[in-house]
């Protein structure tokens, strides 16, 4: 042990050192380092295996020819993407549902730009963008073929999902936020209430209500379709968590801004439009943006309510027929499209913050 | 602006003003009368209620009892009221305030445009020649967080004196400050002084206000205890508490 | 007029009061709607319902259960089995949490690369599709005649079996209820100040608790044993179906295992989160002192590092609980379920989204309650967790 501390404080430490104080620096952490790389070999191996080597690709593939191969059977993918992607949307027209597709998801790229974060420019991004999406999808105009919103389906329909619940919930968390903080008693308690009581519930619970109890007390010139009542619960269930993110944002801002802006004068709307939101969103825009993560991966559970989502359409890819035995294949593909948005968003964030905490310095 | 109050009416006027928070009595029977044009310097140990006075002339705390005018309108519940005098009131803080997310330029053309409604360009012509006076119109396209104690303190001046104020009040405005940049800071002040603008300024320091002040307020457990002209202040207090705090903050 | 609206007094009670009045009109107005609607499809109001039977039943209950059963009873047992399903969640998420979290802040870069592979799949896939996945894994195992031996487990598209013992259901309860007592009776003696000997000469006691509730719990188990049958029943096969032994629904276990999984990804970074919380000066300063690399780790890092945690961790159960609702994707009958058969069969909508909203509140403010009081018995005084 000597030797070695001797010998590596006169000469530079080698390649072969460096290696083994990294990875070898006592028997017990060897063994670990040991165990964790053949793990790591195994599991990727056995990935590689399943989803490569063994694998049966293209449209061609039969049933038969996937058993035979023992590895994945891509070919159920191959010939039930279209379900996959856009439900039950009318054949000639899974070109618009695509259209729509891509809209949003450049709507949303656009949006992690920090030069769009300005409160219009955001907002006529996603008022177009949304737009563009309803007219592609919904048809009536424009000679595009009227197309109903039960057979929309699969990415298409989850996309919607998601970005209608950004849509009604953030905005909504704002003005929950700016009542729970308000000076004002009544409002304050009884905005507290209503987040307390809709964050104590499970999400599912609250979309059921919407697309079950709630026709029962809308009076009859408010009722609406069943996927617009469903967004909107899921859109205040995000408000809810959202608004407690934005005041912890707001209570980050110190009492002094506010202060100052009311001794130069400057009136309600304009303190907390100029001032304090704009603080207030840079201090929570990590927990915004885990918010949104959280919020598309449960765009997954209006499933339960009879929405065909892309896990529904999932469902019916791999549930009749020949196909019954490749529900690995259809979960992973599905998992691949949902881990694509989610990871990428996350890493977003987590270079948002990052980058914060260098500026902040 | 200053055209539009009667110049007779005092600029300040507190009569029999109580403050209470909960059950603490934070200022108690306040009389003050400030004159246009006057400069005051208001002094005393901490907690004495000096910060809790002058925030109560812009209402950023509440009065309980007694009565406020300022220019000749009486601070009550009025919204109009309040916003009227807010305009004419500027404020210096202790923590400068300003707007972290904006650049000087933009802190100080802020106010103006969406209060006075003043175009754009005049606005930031406004800007820059308050920038020069407090001698910091390199710094305008920064953001405060580039700037040193002593210059967010001078951009902070320039953005209050922006809204051209009958009034400014200041808040311990040096007390944050490190050592070397107080100077920096009470230059511009003294400066602002010889130009007629009504001042209230709570500070210790007392090099201050043997200079520039016309009158100097001691203030102790939420009393007004004496006021005076500097002369007889630091020369022949009348209150021993005066003497006691005087001898503590000029004692060595 | 228009001077008074100007009052700021005026002005808040009038803004209050215009809050109250639309919360009044969208709640009253929602409410008398609903009671029209209602009593047009004859569904009388009120909780007179709860007493009749159901006429459907659970597929899956700890306590006993029949189709003549009356409504409460079936909000019991959906109670019962949230709880029962949630709490074995807890746990199993806790374990893989807590090695995923130890995993990703060890000093071995290889395995603080495993740890961050867990998280980074099994976070970014929603529960529900996991849920589905491992349900389709179950339920596409082999029948039970060519069923898996996974050990003592069996595994088969039935279900998975596993040996149990042959002893009644309450007194398996009593048992694991005296086991519990034995295990945490001596924790809390080795601390209280409440006993009169210092809790330093309490060593024999401890052992003695200890030993004697464990007895007590073998007693309990060999009392309720079902006569002239062998204590453990392992699974067989007989004819087409497997007897005997403990079975897990398909059900059961899809929904154990990924909110075991997905919830161990989330405590994993909770737990992750508490160590980087935990100055490294502290580390240090219990290095110059001389602590061992395991004393150090034991006495000053984990029970900062759990303090700093707590707190996400009550709001990261509270979570799980509330997935244990996914039950209904798969036809698990959680207390979400059974609400939601009740509204379907019954009609008696309101009361029983009533009922679901006053269960979860009860459920939340328990845990809330209990993290509450453990962060209070450990809290520090003044805040010295940042040094």
């Amino acid at each position: 042990m000597n030797t070695l501390a001797n010998s590596a404080a006169v000469a530079p430490p080698g390649r072969v050192q460096m290696l083994r104080k990294r990875y070898f620096p006592t028997p017990l952490q060897g063994l670990v380092s040991v165990v964790s790389a053949g793990l790591l070999a195994l599991i990727l191996w056995k990935l590689l295996n399943w989803a490569f080597l063994s694998a049966v690709f293209g449209a061609d593939g039969s049933a038969a020819d996937c058993r035979a191969a023992g590895g994945a059977c891509w070919s159920v993918i191959a010939n039930r993407w279209r379900i996959i992607f856009f439900g039950l949307y009318p054949y000639a027209e899974q070109w618009r549902s695509a259209l729509a597709c891509v809209a949003v998801v450049a709507m949303i790229v656009l949006s992690c730009i920090p030069s769009f974060w300005r409160p219009w420019r955001l907002a006529a991004v996603w008022i177009v963008g949304t737009a563009i999406y309803y007219i592609l999808m919904k048809g009536g105009v424009l000679g595009l073929r009227y197309v109903g919103e039960e057979q929309w389906g699969g990415l298409a329909l989850t996309l919607f999902i998601f970005v209608a619940t950004c849509l009604i919930g953030f905005p909504l968390s704002i003005v929950l936020a700016l009542l729970r903080r308000s000076n004002l008693p009544v409002i304050s308690r009884g905005t507290g209430l209503l987040i307390d009581a809709v964050r104590s519930l499970p999400l599912l619970a609250i979309l059921f209500a919407f697309a079950v109890v709630v026709p029962f007390m809308l009076p009859g010139w408010l009722q609406t379709g069943k996927l617009y009542r469903v967004v909107f619960g899921a859109g205040l269930f995000f408000a809810a968590y959202q608004a407690e993110i934005i005041r912890g944002g707001l209570q980050g801002v110190p009492r002094g801004q506010e202060e100052a802006a009311m001794a130069l004068g400057i009136g309600y709307w304009h303190r907390v439009g100029k001032i304090l939101l704009p603080q207030a969103m840079r201090n929570a825009l990590p927990a915004t943006i885990n918010q949104f993560v959280i919020g598309f991966k449960e765009t997954s559970l209006v499933i339960v309510v009879g929405f065909f989502e892309i896990l529904a359409s999932g469902n019916a890819a791999y549930g009749t027929g020949e196909w019954t035995f490749a529900y690995r294949e259809v979960y992973a593909f599905i998992a691949l499209i949902y881990f694509v948005f989610t990871y990428s968003l996350s890493r977003y964030g987590a270079y948002l913050e990052r980058r914060m905490a260098i500026s902040s310095r | 602006m200053a055209d539009t109050h009667p110049t007779n009416v005092p600029a300040v006027q507190i009569n029999g003003m109580n403050k209470f928070y909960g059950h603490f009595h934070a200022l108690k029977n306040i009389h003050l009368t400030v004159h246009r044009g006057e400069k005051v310097v208001v002094c005393g140990p901490s907690g004495s209620g000096k910060s809790t006075m002058i925030r109560c002339i812009n209402r950023l705390e509440e009065h309980n009892s007694g009565q406020i005018t300022v220019l000749g309108t009486e601070l009550n519940d009025d919204v109009a009221s309040i916003d009227g005098i807010r305009r004419e009131v500027g404020m210096v803080f202790q923590h400068f305030n300003l707007f972290p997310h904006m650049t000087v330029l933009e802190n100080c053309v802020l106010a103006p445009m969406l209060v006075r409604k003043t175009p754009r360009a005049q606005a930031e012509a406004a800007a820059m020649r308050y920038l020069e006076k407090v001698r910091i119109p390199e710094q305008a396209l920064k953001y405060p967080g580039q700037l040193s104690g002593g210059q967010q303190q001078r951009v902070a001046i320039a953005r209050s004196l922006c809204m051209e104020p009958e009034i400014l009040l200041f808040d311990e405005p040096t007390s944050a400050l490190d050592p070397e940049m107080i100077s920096e800071v009470l230059d511009v002040m003294v400066h602002l002084a010889s130009e007629g603008r009504t001042m209230i300024c709570v500070t210790h320091e007392m090099g201050f206000a043997r200079r520039v002040a016309d009158r100097v307020i001691f203030m102790d457990a939420g009393e007004i205890v004496e006021e005076a002209d500097p002369e007889t202040f630091f020369q022949s207090p009348s209150s021993d508490r005066t003497k006691q705090f005087l001898s503590q903050v000029l004692g060595h | 007029m228009i001077r008074i609206l100007r009052h700021q007094k005026v002005r808040n009670i009038l803004l209050q009061a215009l809050f109250v009045a639309v919360v009044l009109v969208v709640v009253v107005g929602g409410w008398r709607n609903a009671q029209q609607a209602l009593s047009s499809q004859n569904v009388v109001s009120g909780f007179g319902f709860l007493q009749k039977s159901t006429g459907w039943d659970v597929n899956f209950s700890l306590l006993p259960a029949s189709p003549n059963d009356p409504y409460w009873w079936f909000f019991v047992i959906g109670i019962v089995n949230t709880l029962f399903l949630g709490t074995l969640g807890l746990v199993l998420a806790t374990l893989i949490g807590g090695l995923v979290g130890i995993a990703r802040t060890s000093s071995n870069e290889l395995l603080q690369l495993l740890g961050r592979l867990y998280v980074d799949f099994f976070r970014n896939i929603p529960l529900i599709l996991q849920v589905f996945f491992w349900y389709a894994l179950v339920t596409n195992l082999p029948s039970p005649r060519n069923a898996i031996d996974f050990g003592p487990l069996v595994l088969s598209n039935r279900g998975v079996y596993m040996p149990a013992l042959n002893v009644g259901g309450w007194h398996v309860f009593a048992a694991a209820v005296a086991a519990l007592a034995a295990l945490a009776l001596p924790l809390w003696l080795r601390t209280t100040r409440r006993l009169a000997t210092p809790p330093e000469q309490r060593g024999a006691l401890v052992w003695r608790v200890l030993a004697g509730g464990l007895l007590l719990a073998a007693a309990i188990l060999l009392l309720g044993r079902t006569p002239g049958s062998p204590l453990i029943d392992a699974p067989l096969l007989q004819g087409l179906n497997l007897r005997g032994g403990l079975r897990v629904s398909p059900e059961f276990s899809a929904l154990l295992v990924a909110i075991g999984i997905y919830g161990g990804a989330y405590i994993g970074e909770i737990v992750r989160g508490g160590f980087k919380a935990v100055g490294k000066g502290q580390t240090e300063a219990a290095h110059s002192l001389g602590l061992s690399p395991w004393q150090t780790f034991s006495r000053i890092r984990l029970p900062l590092a759990l303090r700093a945690m707590l707190p996400i961790l009550a709001n990261q159960y509270i979570w799980l609980i509330k997935a244990t609702t996914l039950g209904i994707a798969v036809g698990f009958t959680d207390f979400f379920m059974i609400v939601a058969v009740t509204i379907n069969q019954s009609g008696q909508t309101l009361e029983a989204i009533g009922i679901l909203m006053a269960g979860f509140l009860a459920i939340n403010l328990s845990i809330a309650a209990i993290f509450n009081r453990i962060n209070r018995a450990i809290a520090l005084k003044g805040n010295q967790l940042r040094s």
